[in-house]
């Protein structure tokens, strides 16, 4: 308890959402105030799950080798494998800092916006088939520059429930515009800001957690007059979002089950209104303002989930009474440190990375092997995503993977999709699939085997160039691919497989073939 | 509410009678005279099907320029129908193989549904479900029949899709999803690996060795499922299964019965499939979206699909597999009854109130007609079957039952076709 009121006094020095150094890479050190608190959040983090742990009986695993963080740091906080050369370094660095240092190195890079823009496009955007008419890069370089420039929560997500005018001039509309309907907006407001999924109370009364359908209602009554359509085939003009002036217009749009009831906060009090057609700005209040518990906690629940794989409520997005969190404490102590600390989401990533509990192995050990998940006794192992996965692939078959290049990458010609959107879509898995769970099936197995650029010996051949002999060869080939050298047993493999070759040549090609179709690679453990 | 399970039990039926009487559809309406109700859907309906073939025409046939003619309406056409070998039924004069089919075929000239924009309706035609309901997406009929009744250890997936465009298997998992086919003439892509056979096969066991040892080190389920399935595709790649997609092995003789073209193609690799233990093969034709020039295209279309169709169902005949194969004629929608002068030439444009599809084979009687439509071909008169209806009658056929409900993972649960469904006595 002191701890937690040492730590809640240092977050409130930090007054406001302090700039990260993004321009100057040799600088990446945020304040000491920051550092402070992030150091408190992961030490908060640590008690809570030794406590449980230990109360369950069950073991820790040890601290994560150093290649084990490194290939983690990475694919979490910039959503790609390290280059080889950053691998080597970071390695064989005897920096006892080296750790801390590259978690705020990553957050500092404009790959980390990037990576953030995703994750949060994916969820923002509604997928449908008229959305899928729209221009979503915008929306994706403003959500990247957003947590780049580490923007607190609160305010990003008032700029996009606020957003209106014609998509060209304010990007944050493709959220409204990618949502056809009113209950399409309210779905997705309670999935991702509020952390609850409130579409069962559509149609009935909620079966588990009383929630009632005019509850549902009531929170899609701040949309109703939320104008959003997205461009039609022939449209040449940019899409707007706008308010309408009566709920009238739409009332055709809206299904059977709709009920109309005063809007009302969720699971708080009818709003009071002006004589204007726009409704947002009482919500958008109301979501961002100090009393709302909900926007802090689905955001920390968030967060949690993408370096530990699962929400601490689980699943991510469906926090009600009687779905506890696997630490409640936790996430009521985690929730009040973001709060304080103005929504800075960089510094509560920080926190969580700096915690023994993310640093730890995801091998088992005696006394934990048959422990559940969410005891985080050892790191969840997480399959990459697509995205993860196609950017990472670029690392080793030596294509630029710089800003440009995604973007070309992203658009493709003649507005189709790129290489990437492409690769994404053909491996995308189900919506609400588990971070830990394998989605890809049999044709992209057959796509990542015998496509034309994953047999082509040129990347492999390029990567030993230098080496001056077999074992160096291997041990590159093992770096660039899953950023750790590799073993002797390994090593004497490598060569053994290269005996049996018809041409030296065909060595490493094959050994990076199969170091980029392993189950090392498609994970993240 | 109580549900229909309570008035069930209370009335001495048992869970099995009850789940029925809800099938169909007896819960949602009045309970005046539901036995005889239960008795004209139930009794009628076999469950002969092991495996569908749904020809889908995408973006929306003209049902009056095809299987629904009004030589006597407004907006009658320029076709002609002609008698077919089922007494009384006639079609479009540019169907004419097909008309020496339709005593197996029975069409439904009652479709009604609600969605009259294309991506929507091709949504709701796929699941059973409005695009966006609920707020989850939901598994394609293909994916519910792979994951029903599809065979574990086939060598190849259980739902194929010949046709760019696919619906897939949401939360039935990876397991469902079709294997798209975009080109039948080519195959599935990257079936072969472009090294010789045996380099491939040095690289895999390296590939198997490096999994055995990661294996040791994370236990973890994600490892297991990645090794087995890349063993799958490995399998797949060398099976004799794989053949199937590989239309060189046809004779000349059944080659040209199915005629030219991808739809012709993807016609004979359904067959192919099926034959191979495939459960449910998508073969899609574009085209049909007839705004301008409506009659001109519609009669190539017809061409397209006419001696294809007519072989595929002979072919099916003659290799007995017909009585266990149910092939669906389908589209998004039908079109308007009234003829549009807006473009150079005249068209049709989207119409879901009223329109045509058929079934053939897996039990379904043919030579019959199900539904009709007033004499404009605008408003169906008698029989209006919905995507419920529709959606619950192939599942029955293939011994799917459509009133089972499969848990998302997030533990809701959902029904394969949800309530209100009335079968089509088809058989």
């Amino acid at each position: 308890m002191k701890n937690m009121l040492a730590a809640w006094a240092l977050a409130a020095l930090t007054t406001q959402a302090m700039a990260w150094p993004e321009k100057s890479p040799e600088s990446t050190k945020p304040s000491s105030a920051v550092t402070a608190s992030a150091t408190a959040l992961a030490k908060s983090v640590d008690s809570a799950v030794a406590a449980k742990c230990k109360e369950s009986g069950i073991a820790l695993s040890p601290r994560a080798t150093d290649a084990e963080f490194l290939r983690r740091i990475h694919l979490d906080l910039v959503g790609k494998i390290p280059a080889i050369e950053k691998a080597r370094a970071f390695l064989d660095s005897n920096d006892p800092e080296k750790r801390a240092k590259l978690i705020d190195e990553l957050l500092a890079s404009p790959d980390f916006g990037r990576h953030m823009a995703d994750i949060w496009q994916t969820l923002l955007l509604s997928k449908n088939s008229t959305a899928r008419r729209l221009d979503t890069g915008v929306f994706v370089d403003w959500l990247a520059h957003q947590f780049n420039e580490n923007r607190p929560w609160d305010g990003m997500v008032h700029d996009i429930v606020m957003a209106k005018g014609p998509q060209d001039k304010n990007p944050a509309t493709t959220f409204w515009l990618s949502q056809v309907s009113v209950d399409n907006m309210t779905d997705t407001v309670c999935k991702v800001f509020l952390g609850v999924q409130l579409q069962c109370a559509q149609c009935h009364n909620h079966p588990f957690t009383g929630w009632k359908q005019d509850e549902y209602w009531g929170l899609a009554g701040f949309f109703l007059n939320v104008r959003a359509q997205p461009p039609g085939n022939k449209q040449t003009t940019s899409p707007v979002v706008a308010e309408t002036k009566s709920a009238r217009n739409r009332r055709n749009a809206l299904p059977e089950s709709a009920k109309m009831v005063p809007p009302k906060f969720f699971r708080g009090e009818v709003a009071k209104l002006g004589t204007g057609p726009e409704i947002r700005p009482v919500f958008a209040e109301w979501l961002c303002g100090e009393n709302n518990p909900y926007l802090a906690r689905a955001m920390v629940n968030r967060l949690w989930a993408q370096m530990f794989s699962r929400g601490l409520v689980h699943p991510v997005d469906n926090i009600h009474d009687g779905n506890p969190a696997s630490h409640p404490e936790l996430l009521e102590d985690l929730t009040q440190r973001f709060k304080s600390g103005r929504f800075d989401v960089k510094a509560f990533i920080k926190g969580l990375c700096l915690s023994e509990t993310y640093q730890r192995s995801s091998k088992p050990v005696e006394g934990n092997k048959e422990a559940v998940i969410d005891s985080y006794a050892r790191m969840p192992v997480k399959v990459l995503t697509p995205e993860q996965m196609y950017d990472s692939l670029q690392m080793v078959l030596g294509v630029a993977t710089g800003p440009a290049a995604r973007k070309m990458a992203a658009a493709g010609p003649k507005g189709g999709k790129g290489a990437r959107a492409q690769f994404v879509a053909f491996f995308a898995g189900e919506e609400d699939a588990e971070a830990t769970e394998y989605q890809a099936g049999i044709p992209q197995a057959l796509q990542l085997m015998n496509a034309a650029r994953m047999n082509s010996p040129a990347p492999a051949l390029k990567l030993v160039s230098g080496a001056s002999d077999p074992a160096v060869a291997v041990e590159t080939l093992y770096l660039a691919t899953l950023s750790r050298k590799p073993t002797s047993a390994e090593v004497a493999m490598a060569k053994e497989h290269a005996k049996k070759m018809d041409t030296p040549r065909q060595a490493p090609a094959d050994l990076l073939w199969a170091l980029v179709n392993s189950s090392e690679f498609a994970t993240n453990h | 509410m109580t549900s229909i399970i309570d008035i069930a039990a209370a009335s001495g039926l048992n869970r099995r009678d009850a789940m029925r009487l809800s099938a169909a559809g007896v819960g949602a309406c009045s309970f005046s005279g539901w036995l005889p109700v239960l008795a004209r859907a139930e009794a009628k309906l076999k469950s002969n099907a092991k495996a569908c073939i749904v020809l889908y025409m995408d973006g929306g046939p003209s049902h009056k320029d095809t299987f629904d003619l009004k030589p006597e309406s407004q907006g009658a056409g320029e076709f002609k129908p002609i008698g077919t070998s089922a007494t009384g039924v006639a079609i479009s004069e540019h169907l004419p193989n097909l008309a020496k089919q339709m005593h197996r075929i029975a069409l439904l000239r009652g479709m009604s549904t609600p969605e009259g924009a294309h991506p929507r309706a091709k949504y709701m035609l796929h699941t059973g479900y409005r695009e966006g309901q609920g707020g989850i997406q939901y598994p394609s009929l293909g994916s519910i029949v792979s994951s029903e009744i599809g065979k574990p250890d086939l060598a190849i997936p259980n739902f194929v899709c010949v046709g760019n465009r696919a619906y897939g298997a949401a939360y039935l998992g990876p397991r469902h999803q079709p294997l798209v086919v975009n080109d039948p003439s080519k195959g599935v892509e990257n079936l072969k690996t472009a090294l010789g056979m045996g380099q491939f096969d040095k690289r895999v066991g390296l590939l198997e060795q490096m999994e055995a040892g990661f294996r040791k080190e994370y236990p973890v389920g994600a490892g297991v499922d990645h090794q087995v399935n890349y063993q799958r595709a490995v399998t797949m790649m060398k099976s004799r299964e794989a053949a199937a997609f590989d239309l060189s092995k046809e004779s000349e003789a059944i080659v040209a019965k199915y005629g030219s073209g991808k739809f012709a193609q993807g016609c004979l690799m359904a067959r192919r499939l099926v034959e191979t233990g495939v459960k449910f093969v998508e073969v899609n034709l574009g085209g049909w979206d007839t705004h301008e020039n409506n009659f001109e295209r519609v009669k190539n279309l017809s061409a397209t699909i006419d001696k294809p169709i007519a072989a595929l169902l002979d072919d099916l005949s003659s290799r007995g597999m017909l009585d266990s194969t149910l092939v669906v004629w389908m589209g998004d929608f039908g079109r308007t009854p009234k003829i549009n002068q807006r473009g150079e030439k005249p068209g049709r444009d989207h119409y879901p109130r009223a329109w045509t599809s058929f079934m053939a084979g897996g039990g379904v009687k043919g030579g019959q007609v199900i539904g009709r439509t007033d004499k404009e071909g605008g408003t169906v008169e008698d029989r209006p079957i919905s995507v419920l209806d529709f959606m619950a009658t192939v599942c029955t056929l293939m011994g799917i039952d459509h009133t089972k409900q499969i848990q998302t993972s997030i533990g809701r649960p959902i029904r394969i076709v949800d309530k209100g469904a009335k079968l089509i006595e088809v058989c």
